[in-house]
This record gives C-alpha cells, structure tokens and sequence, in this order.
C-alpha cells in the first residue's frame, strides 16, 4: 500500500534510511535494505577522508548530538561498497558532501558510475565548516545543485539546513538549479548539555543535534517549503514511530528519512514505522499515502484567518481524581481551581489559552464556544 | 611459477588471471578469489614489464616536484601516492628545485621510462611543452596554476581568495598599516595573493605602500630577512606572508627586535602546516588542502589513464575537454592575528 514513487524511482515505501555511520559501508547499507526501508543513504562521501574525533556522538532521552560523521572510505573504496550495497537489490542514494562545486561533480560522477540511484547534496552540517552554514546560502547552493545536475543523469536531492533565515528561498534555489528533491533538515547546530560539576560541554565542541529535539523544527521547515516551493521534500527530523512519519506527509513530505531512531534502537526501528503507518491508514481507509499528503497544511492558518471565536474553558465541575493538578498550577489567569474531587474552571477568568487542554493527562479540559 | 600454470591450477584461462590483476572489479568475487589465494599460495609476482609490453601499461607514474624540502610539496606528493597505491602503481618522484631545464630533463627521462603519466606540481613550463607530452599519448595533470600553460587538466586552489579572506580579518581586527612578504614560489600563487592583498587594502581604504610589499624566498630564513627589512623603518602593525614558513620566520624576527605578536606585530600565514598549530602564539593562516590537492590529481591522472584502456566512447569523452578541480582553502584564526573572539577559532 506504501508504494512510492519518489525521484523518479519505485520505492516500496517511503520510509528511507538517512546518512549516519550505520550506512557508513556496503554491508551496512544492505543490512539496511534488508530491514524494510524504501531506499538508503550513504554516510556523506567526502574527497578526502578525514580522522574522527573521539568521541563524537552523544545522547539523552530526547536525541542526540554528532560532531562531524563523514564516511571513512574514500572514493574508490564506493565502487566496491556501492556493489556490495546493491547486491540484493535496492535503492542506493549516495550522500556526497564538499566545498566546491567541481569536487561535489568528481563524487557524484564517480558514485553514478558505481551504481548510486540518486545523489543527495549534503552542505548543511552545522559544524566544523565554518560559522555560517553553506546550506545557509542561496547562492552557493544554487552553484552547486546546477553543476551536479548538469553533470549526472541521476535525480539530485539537496539536503536543506533549518540553520538558515529563509529555508524556503533555499529550496527554491535548489529548483531553479534543476534538483528533484529537498529533503530537510539536516541536524540543527547545539550543544547537548554541559556537566556542571566539570564545567565539561557533553561533547568538546559545537555538533549537529538530531532525535525527538528537532521534529517541530522539521516540520516547521517541511510545511514553509510546501507552502512556497513546487519540488517534492523528503521530511527528516526526530521520526520513531508511522505517526510522526504521517505528520511529516501531512505537512507536504512525499517520503523521510529516518537517522537517529536507527543509531539508537536499531533497524528494526523501520519496520516497526511502516507497519504502525500501515495500522494507521487501515484504520482510516486510506489506500495511498497521498491521499494525506499536505492535508495538514490546508490547516495551517495565517493570523487574519485564524477564529476569532472567544473560546473559553467551560468545565464547571469535572470529576478529577487524578491529583496532579497540574492545571491549576499552570493556569496563568488563576481560572481553574480544585474542590476536593472536581476541577472548576471560572469561565470569566480563562482567557482561552488552551495551556491546560494541553497539560491534563487525562484530557479533561476543553475550550469551548 | 607462470600466469599459465596460475591459470591451469585455478582451471580458467590466462585471460581471466591476467584480468583478476588489471581489472578485478570484472572477475566474479568467487573466482577472483581463488585465483588470488593460489598467487598468493605460490607466491607468484607479476613481471610488470612483461605487462607493459603486453597491456602497453608500465604501472608507474612520474610525480615532478618543484622542492622537495618544502613540507607543503610532500604533502600534496602524499596525496598522490595514496591514490597511486591503491591502484597499484609505483610514483617516480623527481625533485626539479625550480628549475624549468632540470624539470624539462626530469620528464624526457620519465617518457623514456615509459610511465603511464605524468603530474606536474606548480610547474612553470610552457603550454608548448606539456602539449609534446600529452601528444605522445602520456596523460598530464597540473596541480597549481601555471602561467604559462593553460587548458590541461588541473586541479588548483583560489589562493587570491584565501588572501583577500586573511588580509580582511587583518583590517577587520583594526590593523591600519599591512605588509606583505610574498614568496618566490608557488609562483603564479604568490602573485595572486599579492593581488589580493592590494586589492582588500584598495577597497578598505588602507594606504598600499612599497616599503610594505618584498618578495622574499619561500623560507624561515627568507621570511626572517624580509621581516628584518621591513621593520628598519616604521613598523606596519601586521604582516600577511604568502606561507606559514616565512610567517615563522617573520615572528622570529619580530620577537628579536624585541617587538611582541600579536600586541605589537601581528603575523598572518598561508597554508596551514602543521607547525602552525604549535608555534607561541598559535599562527592564524589559511588552511590549503595539500593533501587533497595530491588526491584529486591522482584520481585526474587515472581516470586518464583508465579511459584509454577502454573502449567505452563515454569514458573517452573524459580526455576530449580537460577537466578542473578547484579546491576551497579555509581561514584558521589563532592568536598571531590579534583576533579576540575565541568564536572565530572554532569553526
């Protein structure tokens, strides 16, 4: 039910395994294959390999932090890789990454060569590569898509960084240059933590931060591109589960990616997505997945569309013996109060926030007209 | 043991131990391997100039270098041997001290030695020269711009770029008198720098004085003298030197007139050695990627090289135009620059 025709390619779905270590050679690309995912990606393939740092990936229970992953094989390693990875069938996307854009031509010419399905531009790491993020230019981005293009025949995807003012005038650049593809967003620069005891940051420098920290991001930035650009996008940003797969297509993503959930529970992680999607769109008799692509985004209102209806929390007295009160405590217009066993929300107070609909986990709160 | 009795023993045709050493990628993983345990068992080495008179291929390379004792050559000389390594060939490297009679001499001698190809490194022969080269069916790549020879393959960084990069940090850090102290070689580089540096200190309204402007040889020594020279007059507040070796030797010559880098003379380099990391104060200096620059004109050379081997009128195409590489260099601020956010040296 999830066949997906994306770049120009059939893909079984449209769930993709992104750029990381975990495709960092050919017998990982295909163990990725093999774990259900529509297509894979290439750890970024750069002109001349670099030595890691140590360490050099940390996390938390809300995703995690990389500084610098390129792949550790160089060029002519790929074309072994590139077969090894290919040959129980499979899309192959190989990840390329450099300055300029006659190397970014030599790498992705040579990977066509070895068999690469399609090329994904990658200049939007968030560190090591100077303050301002190369994807952050629409100028050199568009040098570089127009040169790949017009050196390969295989469809070019470009990966877009939310580290950027207008991503959207990004994304256009990436069409007009003739791309097939934006896929966003790439990790967002940060820094994970610092140890207060050691004054030690939890890795020695900036990196790029993936996982569950990103999705809105993601999902800001996949909606900005919908909304103004006509090119398909590959949403990527903290998915762990086929719903947030869907909220990235509801949002105008014609299929994802899926990095950090990988590094951190495994590949079994894709089949897991793909069958809660399934379960999900049965569920909904839905037969494609484009029948909810961008349905989100007709939701998405500007202020002067927005109601201006004068919602208010009409909760006179609800049985509430959940005890955490925690409405009370976040109600910053002191409208809601508790009587022993019931909430009462003062309707003349309420503002209509919506904070407590949020924040009660029993979902017992409502704003109502 | 012969490649017919390799051949016999694994039960396939000379043809396919004869590919399993040119092009493995051809031969199927299983065969390919048994035919390489039984070499390998018997100990069996190519006569590679049996292979040359066979396949026309000698499996050697010639690498001409203007100065072997400069750190930043053997660098790029590094990156090329890498590649060639893995391919399987043997690098002739041939150290010319810049001269153009002794590089002329160096390459007749590879031709006579039949190498499979040649990588000039900053050379400065004429196109007339290296066009008899190519015309004698031996593939050339240029890394570093020549100013006599344009249209070959090259893979080359914008030097001019990464001066105009430096010498702006300079004015940006308040540095209202710059000089320069522009190296002998690579030449056509250093003049492009030098235009750099004028053209920054032109659009920022910094005089350009001549006093301010010496060539100097690429060396400590040279950047030592020409320091020494400069600062007989009135000192400028920074000096931009076209290498990271002349910028030590420029802060040698600040420290002995008793002048302190950066408070009282700030010092730029080029180039990054890795000596620059270790120097008191650390030298700020763009970052050129030697080792990259090796790597991608081996990788030119072979994809030369290779496409005369086949037929495919694809692969020809890659000698009709001649193809060009451009590498990016990169600012690295350190202390020398009298640079103060600690930002700036982190990315």
């Amino acid at each position: 039910m999830f066949k997906t025709n994306f770049l120009g390619l059939e893909l079984d779905n449209p769930i993709i395994i992104a750029a990381g270590p975990w495709n960092r050679d050919g017998e990982g690309l295909k163990r990725s294959i093999a774990a259900g995912a529509g297509a894979v990606v290439t750890e970024s393939i750069v002109s001349d390999t670099l030595l890691d740092v140590r360490p050099r990936i940390a996390c938390d229970e809300n995703g995690a932090q990389n500084i610098r992953l390129y792949s550790d094989i160089q060029i002519e390693g790929w074309e072994r890789e590139m077969s090894i990875a290919k040959s129980k069938g499979g899309v192959v996307i190989a990840s390329v990454s450099a300055h300029t854009p006659s190397e970014l031509v030599y790498l992705a010419s040579k990977l066509e060569k070895f068999g690469a399905d399609a090329i994904e531009i990658s200049v939007s790491n968030p560190m090591g590569e100077g303050l301002e993020v190369v994807a952050s230019n629409a100028d050199i981005v568009y040098e570089m898509t127009k040169e790949v293009v017009a050196a390969v025949k295989l469809p070019v995807m470009v990966k877009l960084s939310q580290n950027t003012t207008n991503i959207s005038k990004v994304a256009k650049a990436v069409k007009a240059a003739g791309g097939s593809c934006v896929s966003a967003i790439n990790a967002v620069r940060g820094i994970l933590g610092v140890d207060i005891e050691t004054a030690q940051p939890t890795l020695s420098t900036y990196g790029g931060i993936s996982g569950e920290y990103i999705r809105p991001l993601g999902l800001a930035s996949v909606a900005t591109i919908s909304q103004t650009v006509d090119i398909p996008i590959c949403g990527i940003g903290g998915i762990s589960s086929g719903r947030h797969a869907i909220e990235y297509m509801m949002m105008g993503a014609s299929a994802v990616q899926v990095g950090t959930t990988v590094m951190l529970e495994g590949r079994e992680a894709v089949g897991k997505i793909i069958s809660e999607m399934e379960e999900w769109c049965k569920s909904h008799s839905i037969a494609s997945v484009e029948e909810i692509r961008g349905k989100a985004l007709e939701n998405l209102k500007s202020f002067d569309e927005m109601k201006i209806e004068p919602a208010v929390s009409t909760v006179k007295s609800v049985p509430c013996t959940e005890n955490c009160d925690k409405c009370t405590v976040a109600c910053m217009y002191g409208a809601i109060k508790r009587e022993a066993d019931t909430v009462v929300a003062d309707s003349n107070k309420c503002s209509g926030c919506g904070l407590c609909t949020f924040i009660c986990p029993a979902k017992k709160l409502k704003l109502e007209w | 043991m012969n490649i017919k009795q390799i051949a016999k023993a694994a039960g396939v045709s000379v043809a396919t131990v004869s590919r399993v050493m040119n092009h493995p990628e051809n031969v199927a993983p299983k065969t390919r391997d048994k035919i390489l345990k039984i070499m390998e068992e018997e100990e069996y080495k190519p006569n590679w100039f049996a292979q040359g008179l066979n396949f026309n291929k000698t499996k050697t390379i010639g690498l001409v270098i203007p100065y072997m004792l400069n750190s930043m050559y053997m660098e790029i000389a590094k990156g090329v041997e890498d590649v060639a390594q893995q391919k399987g060939y043997i690098t002739f490297m041939c150290n010319v001290e810049k001269d153009t009679e002794i590089e002329k001499n160096y390459i007749e001698q590879l031709l006579t030695r039949r190498v499979d190809g040649i990588i000039l490194m900053f050379s400065s022969l004429d196109e007339k020269f290296i066009k008899s080269v190519e015309e004698q069916d031996v593939p050339v790549v240029l890394i570093g711009e020549d100013r006599c020879a344009k249209g070959f393959n090259t893979v080359k960084v914008d030097c001019r770029a990464g001066a105009e990069a430096i010498v702006s940090k300079l004015v940006e850090n308040g540095h209202d008198s710059i000089g320069i102290l522009y190296g002998n070689d690579p030449e056509q580089e250093s003049l492009d720098m030098l235009e750099g540096y004028k053209n920054v200190l032109k659009n920022n309204d910094v005089k350009i004085l001549d006093e301010y402007i010496k060539p100097v040889e690429n060396t400590i020594e040279g950047g030592y003298l020409g320091a020494k020279k400069m600062m007989a007059g009135t000192p400028p507040r920074a000096i931009f030197t076209t290498s990271d070796e002349i910028a030590y030797g420029v802060m040698d010559a600040i420290k002995d007139c008793n002048f302190k880098v950066p408070e009282d003379i700030a010092v730029a380099g080029f180039g990054n050695a890795r000596m620059s990391n270790l120097v008191e104060p650390k030298l700020t200096t763009v970052e050129l990627p030697f080792h990259k620059m090796g790597v991608y004109g081996a990788r030119l050379l072979f994809d030369l090289i290779e496409a005369e081997d086949k037929e495919d009128a694809k692969e020809k195409n890659i000698k009709g135009e001649p193809r060009q590489i451009i590498l990016q260099s990169k600012l690295k601020i350190r202390k020398s620059c009298g640079h103060k956010e600690r930002i700036g040296e982190m990315f």
